[in-house]
């Protein structure tokens, strides 16, 4: 079962969900939306290793926005920290940001149970497209779960969003 | 309803998922990790009609390209008859930019193979054998079911499209 907007207005009012900060007029009838925040992170090599850490920076985007290059991956942070102890939230681009070819992430679209933080959004743009910090850019929705639930402890908890791959560790590799 | 790592055990326990080989280091708060089986098929525009070379992942990886499609596997085999399944990257790999299906999720409730993997990268990343690469949710249904019967039932390596319409890619002359 999906929540609604209500229920999802409800579940905040009740401190299951996190959505901070939190405004009424982004709830749709069953999501949220929510926003690019102001950090975007690059890798400084084009070619990636998954079984290695991989060098990268972060700039804060200056108000006119950047023109995303459709051969790059950008890290983006969202301006809000979003989570759930209670729900399985399961995040997508918004319609208006999809027909301008631009994914919000490389299908990695579900965020475990207890994980509460900024996302680190994966934006690809299929033809070049200039984006702008605080856009309103997906939507986030929360899904009903059934069984006993251990809250996540996985490797990003306690990473600062936009967070780089941090793949390499289930290698043994160590930072 | 989306299943917790816990509800998840319980079903394999029961017999009412099938996860082969199952590891419960493998639970994540609402999915199960799966790994890349070491064959890709690689597809390009240039390819041949019909001829996609089937590669081996060495243990010192393998350089994936853009622009090109690579079909490859998970290592487990899944299968239940009760829950409907999707298919996700874990956030390590999206990070990278690598995506691991191409708007294709879901899994039917009756299918049992190794799920066959469409993979694209933005940027060349390289990838190893066996390496943790996403995750299977598991979803309670509603409703009377007729279990998956289809044409890649019982696949156990990457598959490429059984529909010849769609294996046929353009020579590259017909480009």
């Amino acid at each position: 079962m999906i929540l609604t907007g209500h229920a999802i207005q409800e579940a905040v009012d009740r401190g299951e969900i996190a959505i901070s900060p939190f405004e009424s007029a982004c709830l749709g009838p069953n999501s949220y939306d929510f926003h690019l925040g102001t950090k975007c992170r690059t890798y400084d090599s084009l070619v990636l290793d998954s079984g290695r850490p991989n060098p990268s920076t972060v700039q804060e985007v200056p108000p006119e926005g950047i023109v995303l290059d459709p051969k790059r991956i950008y890290l983006w942070d969202t301006l809000e920290v979003i989570g759930s102890s209670r729900y399985v939230p399961i995040i997508r681009a918004r319609s208006s940001t999809a027909r301008l070819g631009l994914f919000v992430h490389v299908t990695a679209d579900m965020i475990d149970i207890g994980s509460i933080n900024r996302l680190t959004l994966q934006l690809h743009a299929v033809v070049p497209v200039r984006v702008y910090p605080r856009m309103r850019v997906g939507q986030v929705t929360f899904w009903v779960c059934s069984g006993e639930i251990v809250p996540y402890t996985g490797k990003y908890r306690d990473t600062e969003s936009p967070a780089g791959s941090l793949s390499y560790r289930d290698f043994g590799v160590s930072d | 309803m989306i299943l917790t790592g816990p509800a998840i055990a319980a079903a394999v326990a029961k017999g009412d998922i099938l996860i082969e080989p199952f590891n419960p280091i493998d639970l994540n708060p609402n999915s199960y990790n799966y790994h890349l089986f070491p064959e890709l098929y690689k597809a390009s525009a240039s390819s041949h009609q019909g001829d996609i070379p089937c590669l081996a992942i060495a243990d010192t990886g393998l350089l994936l390209e853009p622009d090109c499609l690579y079909l490859g596997c998970t290592d487990e085999i899944f299968h239940s008859t009760r829950y409907a399944m999707t298919l996700v990257g874990r956030s390590s790999v999206g990070r990278l930019g690598l995506f691991v299906n191409i708007s294709a999720d879901l899994g039917h409730m009756g299918s049992c193979n190794r799920w066959t993997l469409e993979i694209k990268v933005v940027q060349p990343v390289i990838v190893y054998p066996h390496q943790c690469i996403g995750q299977v949710a598991f979803w309670q249904t509603t409703g009377l079911s007729d279990p998956y019967a289809g044409r890649y039932q019982h696949d156990e390596r990457p598959y490429p499209s059984k529909d010849a319409r769609l294996l046929s890619l353009p020579r590259e002359a017909d480009a």
